[in-house]
């Protein structure tokens, strides 16, 4: 599902944040991804997101060089991952509901073909009393449930997290992990950037681990 | 097939509530209306000035076009009028009974296939014909005035006037046929002229247009690179955002260009007011429907008005799908 061969990545002619990175990650897997902050976490999630581009090496996606792919073929990559981002990027003129039902409405579904879901998900993830508000409003906590339910809501093949569980409660925290772990289990591939050890020690999965811009991988059974 | 797909897919129902007013919008049947809200906020692409200098820009190309087009239907009329008559002309020098010769070659003419009507103009009405030029004036009398015999043609079957200039130059001394295509050369000329301003006019209204827009395009994509940032994490393709934003100038086009040609219709049809209201007399309108005719327009003239805003919506939203993929391409 996913490959990096020798990736390296410096951002102009800084020092390289990441080197030598190789690594694959099998379809149905569980990662977490973590290290010491600045490590190149956030980075790495970046590259495998396609917004950003190796310095060298060659990184695949769902089989396909991502280095050679057009715009719509990255488009169409993007449509099978799921992203949640540390900052959230939820747009804040559109409702919760709105924001959530956003990857579906990109890919041109009905509305009245994904209402239902778009709804039950927001109820699940804690936000039922929030569906019609605006992102202004809501807790870091609250746009951080908002941003993961985008993320899932069109059942990615990938799921890509950035400290998913930074700004909630470990009641929420431990909720949002279930989720993941749900979607998992149905299917997707999901890789957990953070660096919160208490998270981590609640699965028994394999961790990558970035240190001084090198990857290990620690835990693969 | 992509280009029938990409019509097929085009997001028509919601078009409609981009281009109306909100409140009109809310009017729709329930399959035009979304419970969502515009991914791009209309009001981050498409601000009040924008609106007003594309307005403004119709009302200028739907002026130069409808003045084009009664120009155009005027001369028409001119050439259409001149080309039904010629003219006889007969020198006074040589003759001295030029009465007898005037009836002699009217009857000629008469005679003559495809020759309508005939009318020789007396001395008194040829000498009145240059009294715009010399004024009223006595001396006009002892002037040696052409003769005139004024001939209308059968324009269904005109007779053949290099046979009739030949048979007037054997049977008569010093009679010549000016059969006006000099004339008419001279208005189509002047036609094409201003045709030809006219276009110049739209061109560089076009060219005004598109320079607008490419530089609004730029504006809203640099307000919304948040928006279009999480467009292109959740998968929307490039095609998916230019459309997002070119319904917005769409809508823009439609509403602008429609205000503009309603300006420049009721320009038009308040013209014979304001040129009364501005002094002009019964002689002033006269000369004007000389000019350009009855200086309103007709039914072709006002569906020219709707091309216009066909163009200009069009053009809006091209400019902005060009501009937006060119920013994307940028980006990559």
């Amino acid at each position: 599902m996913i490959r990096f061969d020798n990736v390296g990545l410096r951002y102009g002619s800084g020092p390289e944040i990441l080197r030598d990175v190789t690594f694959h990650v099998l379809p149905g897997s569980f990662h977490f991804l973590t290290g010491p902050s600045g490590a190149g976490k956030t980075t790495l999630l970046r590259l495998l997101f396609m917004s950003l581009r190796p310095s060298r090496g060659l990184i695949f996606l769902f089989g396909e060089n991502v280095g050679a792919l057009t715009p719509s073929g990255r488009a169409g990559l993007r449509r099978r991952i799921g992203m949640v981002f540390q900052d959230f990027r939820l747009l804040d003129h559109l409702t919760t509901w709105e924001n959530v039902a956003l990857p579906l409405r990109v890919m041109g579904k009905k509305e009245s073909d994904y209402s239902e879901d778009v709804t039950d998900l927001i109820r699940w993830v804690g936000l039922g009393d929030r569906i019609h508000a605006y992102p202004e409003i809501l807790s870091g906590g609250e746009k951080q449930r908002a941003a993961i339910a985008r993320a899932v809501i069109a059942r990615p093949e990938l799921l890509l997290a950035d400290e998913p569980t930074g700004n909630v409660d470990q009641a929420i925290g431990n909720r949002l992990l279930r989720l993941f772990v749900e979607l998992n289990r149905l299917g997707t591939s999901v890789i957990i950037a953070t660096h919160d050890y208490a998270l981590m020690d609640q699965l028994d999965a394999p961790r990558l681990i970035l240190y001084d811009g090198h990857l290990q991988l620690r835990g693969a059974r | 097939m992509s280009f029938l797909s990409g019509i097929r897919d085009y997001p028509w129902t919601s078009l409609l509530t981009g281009i109306l007013p909100a409140r009109l919008a809310g009017l729709l049947p329930a399959r035009f209306q979304t419970k969502q809200a515009q991914i791009v906020p209309s009001a981050s692409v498409a601000g009040h000035a924008l609106t007003v200098v594309i307005a403004i820009m119709t009302f200028l190309a739907c002026l130069t076009a409808g003045a084009v087009y009664m120009v155009n239907q005027s001369a028409q009329a001119w050439v259409n009028d001149i080309a039904s008559e010629i003219t006889v002309e007969l020198d006074p020098a040589n003759e001295a009974d030029i009465e007898k010769k005037i009836t002699l070659v009217s009857l000629f003419l008469a005679k003559q296939k495809g020759i309508t009507k005939v009318r020789p103009l007396s001395a008194e009405d040829s000498a009145k014909l240059l009294e715009p030029w010399l004024g009223q004036t006595p001396a006009l009398s002892a002037l040696p005035i052409p003769r005139l015999i004024a001939v209308e043609i059968d324009r269904s079957s005109p007779p053949d006037i290099g046979v009739i200039k030949s048979a007037l130059a054997q049977n008569f001394e010093g009679v010549t046929l000016d059969d006006h295509r000099r004339w008419q050369a001279e208005i189509k000329t002047l036609t094409r002229s201003a045709a030809l301003g006219g276009l110049a006019v739209l061109g560089l209204v076009a060219a005004a247009t598109i320079a607008i827009i490419v530089s609004a395009t730029r504006s809203a994509m640099a307000s919304n690179r948040g928006i279009i940032e999480v467009l292109h994490f959740v998968g929307a393709s490039e095609r998916f955002i230019s459309r997002e934003f070119e319904r917005h100038f769409l809508g823009l086009g439609v509403r602008a260009g429609l205000a503009g040609a309603v300006a420049a219709i009721v320009a038009f049809l308040s013209l014979p007011f304001l040129m009364h209201l501005l002094g002009g007399g019964i002689v002033t309108a006269a000369e004007t429907r000389r000019l350009i005719g009855p200086g309103e327009l007709d039914f072709a003239g006002y569906l020219l008005c709707v091309l216009v805003v066909i163009v200009v919506a069009g053009l809006c939203m091209l400019t902005s799908r060009l501009g937006v993929n060119r920013v994307l391409k940028s980006q990559e």
